[in-house]
């Protein structure tokens, strides 16, 4: 008798404290991003302002460093400098840079590129149709996605040049 | 624990007051009457203390904790409504500093204590989730004893039970009580109560499931709990924002990238100041009363289902007006209208002018445009006049580090370098005349310029905000709310009323009881006491100072609800 009245009591209080605290979890797990770690990436297509068009899936094989960002995003200056400066190696190791700016004029883009001498193509996402697939809300956000299409990370926000060379790191093929 | 057995043979729980059976006091009870607040029952929680698990159910259990909940809930959300929470400050404001700037230190306080968002913090969220399981567990620590009391209670009750009973009378006037009794019967199977006979006593009862509301309100309120809670979840609720320019195709948030929404046109109309109906009206405003606003909109759908970016394709769905109170709906989603920005620029259209008059008439007709989301980079003209973009800053601003620099890509603020060559010029290696234009602003760069780019035309476009909404717990939150009305309607028109009459040694014992409206009851014993010879009880509360339910309820710590 008591033992049934403990195991109904238990049984009760677990399932509202169960219900409880996920509504809290996917209620402040909002911070996981619509693609995150963990997830396949959706494939995309963008266009360079040459008209090159690029299809993720093409890349697969190779690392992938996929780079939302804008012109007037200062902490993606930084971070594409430190790009600009080390993706070279990275190639030859299969790790691929692809930069997607947020929907901004070519003209915009393009200035850009000589101004900063980018040598990396800058493609655009018009419409914001993979940023929004991407649940891309502040910039700069990256992803890293694996030779099989994996993401294994997302980072959002200013990082240093070590930090930058880390993420190529992970990104070699069978690197880790 | 032990139960206790009260001499009618019955078994009760440990903690009973007054026997589920018989009704005989198992307690010594001060005053003079007998605590009828659920019949007399053991709620169990408050009798046993045991394991940790019974700790947390005692908790709330309690009456007492669920008052303090709602009270703490009802404090909460006042303050929540001293300042707009964050979601109703003006648009683009930051609320670090908005909270502080509008409303000096309170509003600093308000928005560092987390009250400007604060129906969604953790801490009101937990007293809500409290309430609900407060809500559950006092309501089955409750029901289940009552349901079971109500259901083995006995025809003949003891006699301590009956004369502690706030209606209570004796009478040995009766020749012959028996068919006394009968009469009564009589009468109150007419006032429609059910009569049960045994040995000669009596029990009407009517009304009984009045007693069940208040658990019927709760159960309304926790389903409607539980629809506020699913709304949580985007597979239930979705309350998203999308602002689309005209002539713009904007992915619709929430559907994954399916529908896509353009604007074809948005505009507004005024109220018709020359109208005598509203000329007075509009006078004390002051300013144009906007009357409606609407935008034409396509809905359109992706139609494959490979990569997304360049080459998606859409195919038209439907086109609709939409107003406020009048949105666009399609499986489950409704767009409403809710906002509006007028007149964002969108291009420019610009001359070339100089001092020279016979070169002026040559170039008098060169006119270009420049698109302010997409400019192009060289404009050329048949007369061998180039010219060329060399920046663009749609919302121009001087950034840390001195420079120029644009905020965003919306152009508010637009400021363009133009470098412009003349035919006898190689753009490849001279340098070109250039000027910054904005509006109403015109620099020369590189010294005195032979002719100025003159702004000559601009050409804006309104931008529509619309309100995404899917809500899949709508008819939860109507079905709890249902039951809500059912449980209050049930526990408040209705009341659940008993009389015991009994035949004890040729004397007739006539008792009633009353969960409320206590006058009911003694006109039905005075239509009773017309036709048999029983006597209209007195009410012994009467006699009593305070009310002897109320002194009781303190004492055994019942809380202050009523049964």
């Amino acid at each position: 008798m008591k033992q049934k009245r403990l195991i109904i009591r238990s049984v009760i209080l677990l399932i509202m404290i169960g219900a409880v605290s996920y509504t809290f979890y996917s209620h402040y797990a909002e911070e996981r991003g619509v693609v995150d770690q963990g997830d396949i990436a959706p494939n995309f297509r963008v266009q360079d302002p040459a008209g090159n068009i690029l299809e993720l899936e093409e890349l697969r094989g190779n690392g992938v460093y996929v780079n939302f960002w804008a012109t007037y995003c200062s902490f993606c200056r930084d971070k594409m400098k430190y790009m600009n400066e080390h993706y070279k190696e990275y190639e030859k190791l299969g790790v691929e840079v692809v930069n997607v700016n947020v929907d901004e004029s070519t003209l915009r883009v393009e200035r850009h590129q000589e101004r900063h001498q980018l040598d990396f193509p800058l493609y655009i996402d018009r419409d914001m149709l993979v940023s929004n697939a991407y649940g891309v809300a502040s910039l700069p956000t990256t992803f890293l996605i694996d030779e099989n299409g994996n993401v294994i990370e997302r980072q959002i926000g200013a990082k240093t040049e070590a930090q930058v060379i880390e993420s190529f790191d992970r990104l070699i093929p069978g690197g880790n | 624990m032990e139960k206790v057995k009260c001499e009618c043979g019955h078994v009760n729980p440990y903690g009973t007051y007054l026997c589920e059976s018989c009704g005989k006091p198992l307690k010594e009870e001060e005053g003079k009457l007998a605590n009828m607040r659920y019949e007399g029952v053991a709620r169990r929680s408050q009798t046993y203390k045991k394991s940790f698990i019974d700790k947390i159910w005692n908790f709330f259990s309690s009456v007492k904790v669920g008052i303090w909940i709602i009270v703490i809930l009802l404090l909460a959300s006042s303050l929540g409504t001293i300042y707009p929470q964050e979601m109703y400050i003006p648009a683009g404001e930051n609320p670090t500093t908005y909270y502080e700037e509008e409303y000096g230190t309170t509003g600093k306080l308000y928005y560092q204590l987390g009250f400007h968002n604060l129906y969604g913090s953790w801490w009101y969220m937990l007293l809500i989730a409290a309430l609900g399981i407060s809500l559950v567990i006092c309501s089955l620590d409750r029901i289940v004893p009552l349901h079971r009391a109500l259901k083995t209670q006995r025809v003949t009750r003891h006699t301590g039970f009956l004369k502690r009973q706030r209606f209570f009378a004796k009478a040995d006037t009766a020749e012959n009580p028996e068919e006394e009794i009968d009469k009564a019967e009589q009468v109150l199977l007419k006032r429609r109560y059910k009569v049960r006979r045994e040995d000669g006593n009596l029990l009407a009862e009517k009304g009984r499931f009045s007693r069940w509301g208040p658990y019927v309100n709760h159960i309304g309120l926790i389903i409607f709990l539980i629809g506020a809670m699913l709304r949580f979840f985007p597979a239930m609720y979705i309350d998203e924002h999308i602002w689309v320019r005209e002539g713009e195709e904007v992915v619709i948030k929430g559907t994954d990238g399916e529908y896509f929404l353009r604007n074809d046109q948005f505009f507004v109309e005024y109220y018709d100041e020359e109208d005598e109906q509203f000329r007075e009206a509009l006078e004390r405003a002051g300013a144009p009363v906007v009357e409606t606003f609407q935008t034409n909109a396509t809905l359109l759908r992706r139609t494959d289902n490979g990569a997304v970016g360049v080459g998606t394709e859409l195919e038209e769905v439907k086109q609709q007006e939409i107003r406020v109170n009048e949105p666009l709906t399609f499986e489950g989603f409704s767009l409403y209208q809710v906002d509006y920005k007028l007149n964002e620029l969108a291009e420019f259209t610009f001359a070339i002018e100089t001092e020279d008059e016979e070169l002026n008439e040559e170039i008098a007709d060169l006119r270009f445009t420049v698109d302010l989301y997409e400019p192009d980079m060289v404009y050329e003209f048949d007369n061998g006049y180039r010219i060329e973009i060399m920046e663009y800053f749609p919302n121009f601003y001087i950034n840390d580090n001195g420079t120029p620099d644009t905020v965003n890509r919306v152009p508010d603020n637009p400021r363009i370098i133009f470098e412009l060559f003349t035919p006898d010029m190689d753009p490849e290696t001279d340098t070109g005349e250039i000027s910054l234009i904005g509006i109403q602003m015109n620099e020369e760069i590189n010294g005195e310029n032979e002719h100025t780019i003159r702004m000559v035309d601009l050409d804006m476009l309104n931008v529509t905000a619309l309100t995404v909404r899917r809500d899949r717990t709508i008819p939860i939150l109507i079905v709890g709310g249902a039951i809500f009305m059912i449980g209050l309607v049930q526990g408040s028109y209705w009341h659940h009323r008993r009389i015991w009459l009994q035949n004890r040694d040729g004397e007739i014992w006539a008792a009633g009881h009353a969960n409320k409206n206590w006058n009911a009851l003694k006109n039905d014993f005075e239509a009773v006491s017309k036709s048999a010879a029983i006597p209209v009880p007195a009410d012994q509360a009467d006699n009593e100072e305070a009310g002897p339910e109320e002194t009781e309820g303190v004492e055994n710590k019942n809380g202050p609800t009523k049964q």
